[in-house]
Order: structure tokens, then C-alpha cells, then sequence
């Protein structure tokens, strides 16, 4: 394996270093740097094709959202296509969830394959302008498509670039919350009658697709399209992005063709351990559970687990499952936009019930009522996604919430759990 | 295709009117936010429009009724 190219998404200002598995598609060629001369070497300007054809192209190998919840591309294109003339086109690259770093690692490293994906895009929709949304807390990410989007000036894209710089918070990239920010308003959820493929910016039909997403459609227009579609599974074409340990000291994105197993992608500890799957708004996986498993969308739903936006977080050693979902709500409880009477009341008493549980108290009945009571009711899924983390490890780890009832745990050594100050050590 | 309400949750105070005018569709949560329990039968069409209307914050809609 090639080495990979480290990236610092916060740019000088600190954050993880991540670390970028050169790949055979979407992550291909990652070394050669990201300037658009960089770029052309390898990959010719995207061709103007047709929506239909693009649309085809699109179905053939069933490319999906990449922000999290899958839908099929093809289906969001025509869509956009039937709800109106004076369509938008949105580049996700907000990736408000702390824990990924897919989205921050095409930006620093293939950022002309996005936006060429969202050229082919905004071009087989008659769309003369491309909005790209940043990060709020990632400069470097930021600076990255700055520099990028500057180069593109002396391309002949026919679109016209509009910059965003999304808020630095976990509900920032919600598609409503997006488009409230190119309106000018408070990038915050807002209730969406209808879906922004239909009725987005200003009213107008809004192709809004993950950075990722647009990756993906760009190896379609061109050689590479064979190949591309070649790899992966008949039933699941084509690759993805997952971010391994996203939590960690030394985050590494890597590209994995559907259906490769975990074992090729985990070390046995890992997989013999708690593996919270598809982020903060994840699943968790039970220790072996990820064995015999593979990445692809069926597989994992047929295992229980969704793969979400592709974080993958195995629980780092002497840690414990319960107490790593009470730090996770936690967070997320603090990250409610607050605009919701369900988030706002229920996420905090979520948290609550969770590290009591933790702390031995079982109110575990009540973290589960409560994740029911607050599902389905917000303007976006943020207490959907927090619900179904508290869910899975209710479901996972029911013994080791029995176990911290009685005063135990399985993970963490006793002392560091019963000691409460003392010995000073 | 069947009725519903649907609540702009943002929009929603908790005032819990909704609950008053349509207890055999809308209850209460602790907070006193409503919850919905499943599309809204034919007869209770009238009703749920009446909590739609009398929402202090206009936070209820009908949805998919002709």
C-alpha cells in the first residue's frame, strides 16, 4: 500500500492530522497534489452531457447520497429536473459531524473532482451557478476550495462559484439549515414542507448533494467510468469513503469498494470489540459483530447497522460502550439547534437518563422511552440520530448496562471506575 | 392519499391546544409538545382542521387532505 498524504483540515490552527489512503477511484492519485494542473493531467474538463444520459449513467452503477442518509442520486437529478427551469445546484462540504473527515480530505486532496462533479451536474440541469458550502470549523478545509474555486476561473465550466461558510455546528449541513444560510438567515433547521429538490433556494428546485456524492458522479463522464463501475459488487457498484477512527489522534480516510470485508479493514481488536458505526448518529456494533459483515448497504442492514456518512469508530481500549454513548449525548444534547420543544427538553433529559446508567443508576428504561418520545419529532433527524445511537447500545450492550447496575463494568478496570478522588494518583 | 398533521416543530410553543380540540388524536409529551398518534381518519378531517386553525402559533398544518 502507497503511503498516505496527511492533511490538517483546521489548517494551522490545530485539529487531527489526517491521515489519506491513496485509492483506486475516487482517492486516486492523491499524492499529485490538488491544484487543478494537477488535476487536468489525469482527468479531462467534464463534458457537457445531457440530462438523461447523466441520469443513466447515474442509475448504472445506483450512485447514493453520501451524507448520511443513502438516497439514490439518479431519483434526486430527475427530481430536480421535473420541479422547475431555474434549478441550484449545492456542494455539501459542511460535514458538521466532528468525528468525519471524508468530505475535508477530497477538499484538501481531489477538490477539482467535486466540483467537476458538480459542473456535470449544473450542466446537465441548465444550471448557471454552483454553491459550495464550507465548513465553519475547518480553515483549512475552507482554504483549500477557496484556491480550488479561484483556479476554476480559467476553466470554461459555465457556471458561475458562490461560496458558503456554514456554522461550526453538528446540524450546520442539514439540507434545510443549508439552504437557510444561502438565504441569509440563521443556519439552523427549519421545518421543510417539501424537499429541496422540489422547493429549495429561493423557492427553487436545489440539487444539494455531499461533497463526497459529487466525487463519485465526476468518475461517470469520463475513461475511468469502466472501471469504476467495475469495482465493487454487481448488486453494489462502485466504492465509498469511510473514516476510521475519526476520534482518534491520527483519523485516516480511506476509499473501500462495496462489499469488502471488515476484517480487511479493522485489526482483530477492533473487531472483537464495540465498533460504533456510522458516527454520532450511528449504530453500535457488538463486539464480532462486523465479522462475516461486508461494506455495502445490504449487508449492513441485514446486520442491523447502518453505515450513515462512513465513520467508522472502534471503542479505544479500556473504554466502555456506555460510557462513550453518555459522552456522545451529551454532546449532541449541547449541539440542539434549540428551536425544537422535543430536542431542546429531550436530548438533556436523554443525556441524563444515559449517565446515570453509566454511573450505575439504571434509568436505562427511561433512555430508551425517551429516544422513542423524541424520534419523528424535530424539524431535522438530529434527535432521530441521537435516539438510534442510545437504541443500539440499549440493544448491544444490555448486559454491561446490567453490569454497571451492580456496580461494574466490563471495559473499564474497577478502579477506575469506583475510585471518586482519593489517592491522588 | 391519507391525512395528517404535521407539527413545524420550531414553530410550536407547547401551548397544548392542539390536545384540547383533538385529545383522540393529539396527547402530550412531559414538556407539554404535542404527539401525533397516526394519520387522521375521515371523520376526525373537521376537528383536526379546527386544531390547525386555533394553534396559537399557526404550528399545525393538515397535510395530504383535499
Amino acid at each position: 500500500m502507497s503511503a498516505p498524504v496527511l492533511v490538517r483540515p483546521a489548517g494551522d490552527g490545530g485539529g487531527p492530522v489526517v491521515a489519506v489512503q491513496p485509492g483506486a477511484h475516487v482517492l486516486r492519485g492523491v499524492s499529485a497534489g490538488p491544484s487543478l494542473a494537477d488535476h487536468r493531467r489525469r482527468t479531462p474538463p467534464p463534458p457537457a452531457l445531457p440530462l438523461a444520459d447523466l441520469v443513466a449513467r447515474v442509475r448504472d452503477v445506483d450512485v447514493r447520497g453520501r451524507g448520511g442518509a443513502g438516497f439514490p442520486f439518479a431519483a434526486k437529478l430527475e427530481a430536480t429536473a421535473g420541479a422547475g427551469r431555474r434549478r441550484e445546484v449545492v456542494v455539501n462540504l459542511s460535514e458538521g459531524e466532528p468525528v468525519s473527515f471524508k468530505d475535508a480530505a477530497l477538499a484538501l486532496t481531489r477538490p477539482h473532482l467535486v466540483l467537476d462533479g458538480a459542473v456535470l451536474a449544473a450542466r446537465a440541469l441548465g444550471s448557471r451557478v454552483v454553491h459550495v458550502v464550507l465548513p465553519g470549523d475547518r480553515a483549512g478545509v475552507a482554504a483549500a476550495v477557496r484556491r480550488a474555486v479561484d483556479e476554476r476561473g480559467h476553466e470554461d465550466d459555465r457556471v458561475r462559484w458562490r461560496l458558503h461558510r456554514a456554522e461550526g455546528r453538528f446540524v450546520a449541513g442539514q439540507a434545510h439549515a443549508v439552504v437557510e444560510l444561502m438565504s441569509g438567515r440563521p443556519n439552523l433547521p427549519v421545518t421543510g414542507w417539501q424537499p429541496v429538490a422540489l422547493h429549495g433556494y429561493r423557492g427553487r428546485p436545489t440539487l444539494l448533494s455531499n461533497a463526497e456524492t459529487f466525487a463519485h458522479v465526476a468518475l461517470l463522464a469520463g475513461e475511468h467510468r469502466a472501471a469504476y463501475a467495475g469495482a465493487g459488487t454487481g448488486e453494489e457498484p462502485g466504492t465509498r469513503l469511510l473514516t476510521l477512527d475519526g476520534d482518534g489522534e491520527r483519523p485516516t480516510v480511506t476509499e473501500v469498494a462495496h462489499g469488502t470485508p471488515w476484517e480487511d479493514l479493522l485489526t482483530d481488536e477492533a473487531l472483537d470489540g464495540p465498533v460504533l458505526v456510522g458516527g454520532y448518529h450511528g449504530t453500535w456494533a457488538a463486539p464480532g459483530a462486523l465479522r462475516g459483515v461486508t461494506v455495502s448497504r445490504t449487508a449492513m442492514a441485514a446486520a442491523g447497522l447502518s453505515l450513515g456518512a462512513g465513520v467508522v469508530l472502534p471503542l479505544s481500549p479500556g473504554d466502555c460502550p456506555v460510557h462513550r454513548t453518555a459522552g456522545i449525548v451529551a454532546y449532541l444534547a449541547g449541539q440542539s439547534a434549540r428551536r425544537c420543544g422535543p430536542c431542546r427538553h429531550g436530548l438533556p433529559a436523554l443525556a441524563d437518563a444515559v449517565r446515570a446508567t453509566d454511573r450505575g443508576i439504571d434509568l436505562s428504561a427511561r433512555a430508551g422511552a425517551l429516544a422513542g418520545v423524541v424520534t419523528g419529532r424535530g424539524a431535522c433527524a438530529h434527535p432521530d440520530g441521537t435516539a438510534r445511537t442510545v437504541t443500539s447500545m440499549l440493544a448491544a450492550f444490555g448486559d454491561e448496562v446490567a453490569a454497571h447496575a451492580s456496580g461494574g463494568c466490563g471495559y473499564r478496570p474497577p478502579r477506575l471506575v469506583a475510585r471518586s478522588g482519593g489517592s491522588g494518583r | 392519499m391519507s391525512a395528517r398533521l404535521r407539527v413545524d416543530w420550531p414553530a410550536c410553543r407547547g401551548r397544548g391546544l392542539c390536545a384540547e380540540v383533538l385529545p383522540e388524536l393529539v396527547s402530550l409529551d412531559e414538556w407539554g409538545y404535542p404527539v401525533v398518534h397516526g394519520d387522521v381518519p375521515e371523520d376526525l378531517v373537521g376537528l383536526a382542521r379546527e386544531a390547525a386553525r386555533t394553534c396559537p402559533t399557526l404550528a399545525l398544518r393538515l397535510v395530504g387532505s383535499r
